[in-house]
């Protein structure tokens, strides 16, 4: 069932929304131009479901997602994540917001080439402070439930396209943060793949009180999503659980 | 999983342990090896300031051990072989002792010689005597005769004569005898002159004659003294003190001195004089055929006297360092 | 994060080694040239370190080192020994000659004499024989170096030389730093020096004078130039006076100066290019990390905890490289006494430090520029 944009709730955010944007508005500066690339995003995202980003390339919509994750400043407006205006923060702030909130789940993996499947996993927690040999096992423990223990003890190259998708999941939950942000986790992957790890993702990922952004146009994840968000030229065109006919 | 061997990594844990332990070793290696530059104390004693003129003005300078009388080269007036030599260095002597005796042979013959012409003389003064005597009694007889007829005027005549000729024989005589007296006294005189004797009170300190060699008025080859012998109580010593320096010098205080290699043994010398004349340096570096553009003045002291053989410090000709006191007033 | 910043680190080894070798040779290069370059220009002062006991050198106002001396007037010693805080002084002569060997042949020698009565201005130790054999007729001692080059694989004991007409026998060796010039130099009285070099009006080259408190050296020395009007140094400006004077008179300083930048301009080519390299292949970790939450100064952190593994180890290797070549060449009598001044690896660490600062800061400053945004693109 599509609900309508909810453009009156400007000035206040819901207080049940994990993320909550009023206004948000991106220039970039090319040479001479201004682009404006997110045109007043007003946006509420609940926790407990998957919700899907898409769009198409130049939609705006890894700028919205940057925002939303707090890696990129908007221009205009606010972005509040659990309650907290996370552009208020200052930059030390802001980075260890991200640090205990936010998981991470790349395009590359950007998994580090030199240290094992299970200590990539963990190092969120290490760069929270946590004992390595600890951190370790913790991520040892997720990587169980993502059904690659066996796999803790080998390097990223040694793993496949799956299993190091695998691994990046590992890592983006290990910490439990309340937000986990996807950035076309199956564009890398077969369709198989991509469905097993869509699968895991929507088991693991999806909790009472966690968010989870999923950007993609692998529309033979679509679904899978409880929301899917359209972009288009900076603008939300689209807010439903489904796709649109003409998409 | 910390620590087992297939974790041991060479770059990350091996490499920089060797690296760590390199660094060790080069801080022993640069700690042991740093150059010994720290100063020393000299082994063997320098002279050194005394301690009460550590740090007040002073004059340093340098000089010889000389005899009181300075030093005596003894010589001889007339040359020949030795015959006899009766003292050794190091004896002392006292004033007019014999030292040694040149041959004497010729001398002694020409006295001998003297003598027998003084014996002559004498039987000849004696001979005239009794002429004379007789003489004079022949002519007193003639002239005792009244008669002319008796003793003609030709016998009185030669009487007369022969009185005179008595008495000029008899003045002959004893002229000879004067002469042969002055020839025996001659003599002596040289056979003195052969026999030399100390002209003071002193110590021998050098002999370099033997029995048996023959001396020359001219000197030696080596123009060697033949004896050469000091008044050494008191000893003194001659410092050379630089003219620009001279200025400072206190004059009338005593000196201390220590001799050249054990100037840890350092004495009081009482002040005798300064030497009136300033003279080029005498270099005491063994160097023939130095140049001078140095003048010194030349000061005496007086070195205290040795209790024993045993405790002498210093001996003539020693090299010896000295400090004085100098005036204050720059 | 340390951790995972050397493992990223050693991760690579082709650029770990490459880093390691760059900053090992940098200071290899930097070390022993400084070290060869200060131990060689040490030479000009090794006259003034070989006599032990000095605390003074008094000299003609125009003798300027060791061997660059003018004579002075032997009452000259009289005079310093006159000044008030000189404990002692002693003469000291110091002139070149020519030796005949036993084979016919002329060698230049530098003669010293030192003091008759106490041998002041011998060095302190000896290798053979002792310092009293000077007061055997005839006698020199010789220095080692000079040993190795006028009676190479044979023992100078005892063998004769002519000096000026007159007879010398070496009779010990002793244990010297040689000099610049590694001239061979015969030790032996002053008295007997005067013998045997050729007469000049004044030959006293110096006065060695000990004071009554070394520690006072330098007040010393200016109250001898007051009252005497003689030149007084005191051995540490003596000694500078010698390396100044090698300095000031070779193209060591230019050369060696060279060769260090060089070591350092390698060192930043070498070890700038791979760092810059690494960081750039691992651009995209460190953005990951940025975006995952890992602060500028944690990051920082990492880039001088990998720059300080490189460093150590490579510092480390290089110093081991200078001590092999300095333990290798100890027994050459051409680097006799060569040493490592301990300023010298401090001063090749500083460089290092440079080197990997200088290189760090420029590939921080890519990390630091990455946007945690540029994950997403």
């Amino acid at each position: 069932m599509g609900r309508m944009l909810d453009t009156s709730a400007i000035g206040g955010c819901k207080p049940d929304s994990a993320i909550c944007t009023r206004g948000v508005t991106r220039d970039f500066t090319a040479g001479q131009q201004t682009i404006t690339v997110l045109h007043g995003i007003d946006l509420d995202i609940r926790a407990g479901e998957m919700t899907f980003l898409v769009g198409e390339s130049g939609s705006g919509k890894t700028t919205l997602i940057s925002i939303m994750c707090g890696i990129l400043w908007p221009t205009l407006g606010e972005v509040k994540v659990f309650g907290t205006d996370i552009y208020d923060l200052d930059d030390t702030a802001l980075v260890e917001f991200r640090l205990n909130n936010i998981g991470f789940i790349f395009q590359q993996y950007n998994l580090i080439p030199s240290i094992d499947a299970a200590s990539n996993a963990a190092v969120p927690l290490i760069a929270q402070g946590m004992d390595r040999h600890e951190a370790r096992e913790r991520a040892v423990e997720m990587m169980a439930k993502l059904n690659i223990r066996d796999q803790a003890d080998k390097l990223p190259s040694q793993l496949s396209g799956g299993q190091q998708q695998r691994v990046a999941i590992a890592r983006a939950l290990v910490h439990e943060p309340r937000l986990v942000v996807c950035d076309e986790p199956t564009a890398a992957l077969d369709a198989a793949s991509g469905r097993r790890v869509m699968d895991l993702l929507r088991e693991v990922a999806v909790a009472e009180d966690r968010a989870c952004i999923i950007v993609t146009h692998d529309n033979r994840v679509f679904d899978l999503a409880d929301r899917i968000l359209m972009l288009e030229d900076g603008k939300i065109i689209h807010d439903g659980s489904e796709m649109p006919e003409d998409h | 999983m910390a620590f087992n061997l297939r974790n041991l990594s060479f770059s990350r844990q091996i490499l920089p342990v060797i690296a760590i332990v390199a660094l060790l070793l080069a801080a022993i290696f640069i700690v042991s090896g740093l150059p010994d530059r720290t100063l020393s104390e000299p082994e063997r004693d320098p002279p050194r300031a005394p301690e009460e003129l550590a740090d007040a003005p002073r004059v340093a300078g340098s000089g010889v051990v000389e005899p009181s009388s300075e030093l005596i080269q003894i010589g001889s007036a007339l040359s020949g072989l030795i015959t006899g030599l009766y003292v050794q260095p190091g004896d002392r002597v006292t004033q007019g002792q014999l030292l040694f005796t040149v041959d004497d042979r010729a001398a002694r013959a020409g006295l001998r010689e003297a003598e027998a012409a003084i014996g002559e003389a004498r039987a000849a003064i004696a001979e005239a005597q009794t002429a004379r005597s007789t003489a004079l009694r022949q002519l007193d007889l003639y002239r005792g005769v009244d008669d002319p007829a008796a003793v003609s005027r030709s016998e009185v005549i030669r009487a007369e004569g022969e009185a005179s000729a008595a008495g000029e024989r008899l003045s002959l005589a004893r002229a000879r005898l004067e002469a042969a007296q002055a020839r025996a006294a001659s003599a002596r005189t040289e056979i003195g002159r052969l026999s030399i004797r100390a002209p003071i009170a002193g110590e021998i300190l050098a002999v370099n004659i033997r029995k048996g060699e023959y001396v020359s008025t001219m000197g030696g080859g080596g123009s060697q003294p033949f004896i050469e012998m000091g008044q050494t109580q008191p000893l003194f010593v001659r410092i050379d003190i630089d003219e620009e320096q001279a200025a400072r010098l206190k004059l009338g205080a005593p000196a201390t001195v220590s001799p050249r290699g054990a100037s840890d043994r350092q004495v009081q010398a009482r002040f005798v004089r300064a030497e009136p004349l300033v003279v080029p340096k005498r270099s005491l570096t063994n160097s023939a055929a130095e140049r001078v553009d140095v003048r010194v003045l030349q000061v005496l002291y007086a070195l205290p006297d040795a209790n024993s053989e045993e405790e002498r410090l210093f001996r003539v000709g020693q090299q010896v360092d000295a400090y004085i006191p100098a005036v204050k007033a720059r | 994060m340390i951790w995972i910043a050397i493992r990223m680190l050693t991760g690579d080894a082709q650029k770990f080694y490459g880093l390691v070798f760059g900053i090992a040779f940098s200071t290899l290069l930097i070390t022993q040239q400084l070290t060869i370059f200060v131990n060689l220009i040490e030479r000009g002062a090794s006259g003034v370190y070989n006599v032990s006991s000095a605390d003074v050198w008094v000299m003609d106002p125009v003798s300027r080192t060791t061997d660059v001396a003018y004579a002075m007037p032997s009452t000259a010693l009289d005079k310093v020994r006159g000044v008030p805080g000189v404990e002692w002084a002693v003469p000291h002569l110091r002139a070149q000659a020519s030796v005949r060997t036993k084979d016919g042949d002329l060698e230049g020698v530098a003669v010293i004499g030192v003091d008759d009565a106490t041998l002041i201005g011998l060095p302190k130790a000896m290798v053979e024989g002792s310092p009293d054999v000077l007061s055997q007729p005839d006698s020199v001692i010789i220095d080692d170096v000079g040993t190795t080059r006028m009676f190479p694989d044979q023992s100078p004991i005892g063998e004769r030389l002519e000096l000026n007409d007159q007879r010398a026998v070496v009779r010990g060796i002793a244990d010297a730093i040689p000099s610049f010039t590694s001239t061979v130099v015969l030790y032996t009285k002053y008295s007997r020096a005067l013998n045997f070099v050729p007469g000049t009006r004044n030959r006293l080259s110096f006065v060695l004078v000990g004071a009554e408190d070394p520690a006072q050296a330098k007040a010393l020395s200016e109250r001898i130039e007051r009252e005497t009007g003689l030149k007084a140094q005191t051995r540490d400006e003596f000694a500078r006076d010698g390396v100044q004077f090698i300095i000031e008179n070779t193209g060591i300083p230019l050369n060696f100066g060279i060769t260090v930048a060089l070591g350092f301009i390698v060192g930043v080519a070498i070890v700038g290019l791979t760092f810059s390299l690494f960081i750039r292949d691992n651009i995209k970790q460190f953005g990951a990390l940025k975006a995952i939450g890992v602060t500028n100064r944690k990051i920082r952190r990492m880039v001088i905890a990998q720059a300080g593994l490189v460093g150590i180890t490579g510092y480390g290797l290089g110093v081991l490289g200078t001590i092999a070549f300095i333990w290798s060449f100890s027994a050459n009598p051409t680097f006799k006494g060569f040493y490592i001044p301990w300023q010298i690896p401090l001063i090749s660490l500083a460089a290092v430090a440079l080197i990997l600062a200088l290189t760090g800061w420029l590939a921080l400053r890519n990390v630091l520029k990455t946007e945690p945004a540029a994950v997403f693109r």
